[in-house]
């Protein structure tokens, strides 16, 4: 697990180090999927799966956006893609801290013994999602839905006009 | 051994699949086909472009290769012949497909040339119009057999084969696996005729044996697929069941190479318009239908 997570850090810290829009994207990739095989070592199957799944559609449509909204995609001009150093160096210090704080301090209760074998996960995670969870999943649900029209419906020209 | 066995299958059906291929273009029968050109490409120089991105222009045919592979993993060929039995098999399945197009993504963008970078951002949307046509009816599948487990879903279909109980499933499966591996008429990316191979355009040599090895692979991977979740895998009389995965399997494969060279290429806007158009609106009635269909069995 060790291992995915010095990869996830050091694809992040790759995301800042390359000028290329599509390297970049991808090297996002590449960490989330690191984070991925972290849930995978800690034997959460599903959501491991669900992760490497999702974030390669997403990382490489987020790739094409960067490609076509960036002046310099190939980052070939030596473009310098940092801004307010400061600023954002004491907003990453302080965020990290503050994840740090809630990771050493939160009460996570106690540690499970054993994991529940994969099946009977994927089968609690439908059960939460199907019973507990279903308001919030719907609401998100129906909530992108709305978006996706809309930004649709902005999107698409008059035909009158 | 299990897992050498495995191999040995899907390198053997990986070879059909190139034989078949080589048929349906140049209307050939050549067993020797694929070893004779694998040969030659070897033989010649690999050439690396001017500029390249040097990562993405080597990783692209290894990750072809290797999200192929993966998909094939978790796909039985018999009862015990698996490579690992992932209870989120059928997910699973869709998560490695992912990379494919990621791997054409860099191929793409990887040589720093004009047809390779259309080629590899046409197959991005591309996915945008069949990763759904995936999704949906394999929701359906697993939706019978209350499982994920790729295993679970042949035996399911014990009964009744899958291709039976939800037909509109499986056409549209079939449909979106032939565009996941790029075949004609979904064969946008690599263009051969109006982008002059694209993805593929700057690959020579032993990169582009990789590259034809993956795709070739991939395809198998796809016809597979839609052997074990509606063809009933292993499942069938008299012959062992290895026999009957690689038998369907390889009749599946012949149909997709086979229906392409009849049809003409598609257009990058047609096939994302009537996928979201027709095609999901049909997933969204499948499902409605299995389930109506399980809820009145039970």
């Amino acid at each position: 697990m060790g291992a995915f997570g010095l990869a996830a850090a050091w694809f992040g810290v790759v995301v800042f180090r390359t000028s290329s829009m599509v390297r970049s994207a991808l090297a996002l990739l590449f960490s989330m999927a690191a984070i991925g095989g972290m849930f995978l070592a800690m034997e959460a199957e599903f959501l491991g799966v669900l992760q490497l799944m999702m974030m390669a559609t997403e990382m490489a449509i987020m790739a094409i956006f960067m490609v076509m909204y960036m002046m310099d995609p190939g980052g070939l001009s030596g473009m310098d893609m940092t801004h307010q150093k400061r600023a954002s160096l004491a907003a990453g210090a302080l965020g990290a801290l503050g994840a740090l704080a809630v990771a050493v301090l939160a009460d996570w209760g106690p540690i499970e013994a054993r994991v529940p074998a994969a099946t009977a996960q994927v089968r609690e995670l439908g059960i939460e999602i199907m019973e507990r969870s279903m308001l919030i999943f719907e609401t998100a649900g129906v909530t992108i839905l709305t978006a996706m029209i809309a930004a649709t419906a902005i999107a698409i020209q008059s035909r009158r006009r | 051994m299990n897992f050498v066995a495995v191999l040995l299958m899907l390198l053997a059906g990986t070879y059909w699949v190139a034989v078949l291929e080589d048929w349906v273009s140049t209307g050939r029968f050549r067993p020797a086909g694929p070893v004779l050109s694998g040969l030659a490409l070897l033989g010649r120089e690999s050439l690396v472009p001017r500029k390249p991105d040097r990562i993405f222009f080597e990783v692209a045919p290894a990750l072809l290769l290797v999200s192929a592979v993966l998909a094939a993993a978790v796909l039985p060929l018999a009862p015990g012949l698996i490579l690992a039995d992932l209870a989120t098999g059928a997910l699973f399945v869709n998560a490695a497909l992912a990379y494919v197009m990621v791997a054409l993504l860099m191929a793409g963008w990887g040589p720093d040339g004009a047809y390779a970078m259309v080629g590899g951002f046409r197959f991005l949307g591309q996915l945008v119009a069949y990763s759904m046509l995936i999704v949906m009816p394999i929701t359906a599948v697993a939706m019978r057999s209350e499982s994920l487990l790729t295993t679970e879903i042949v035996t399911s279909q014990a009964s009744l084969w899958n291709v039976v109980y939800q037909p509109l499933g499986f056409v549209l499966f079939l449909l979106a696996a032939m565009a996941v591996a790029f075949l004609p008429p979904f064969d946008l990316p690599t263009a051969p005729g109006e982008l002059a191979g694209g993805v593929e355009a700057e690959y020579t040599g032993w990169r582009l044996a990789v590259m034809r090895l993956g795709r070739a692979v991939l395809v198998l991977t796809v016809a597979l697929a839609a052997t074990v979740f509606y063809l009933g895998g292993w499942l069938g009389p008299v012959l062992p069941p290895w026999a009957w995965s690689a038998s369907k399997t390889l009749a599946v494969a012949a149909a997709m190479l086979f229906v392409g060279r009849y049809v003409p290429r598609l257009r990058e806007a047609d096939v994302l318009a009537w996928c979201w158009k027709y095609g999901i609106p049909l997933a969204l009635l499948n499902i409605f239908y299995v389930g109506v269909v399980i809820l009145g069995v039970a």
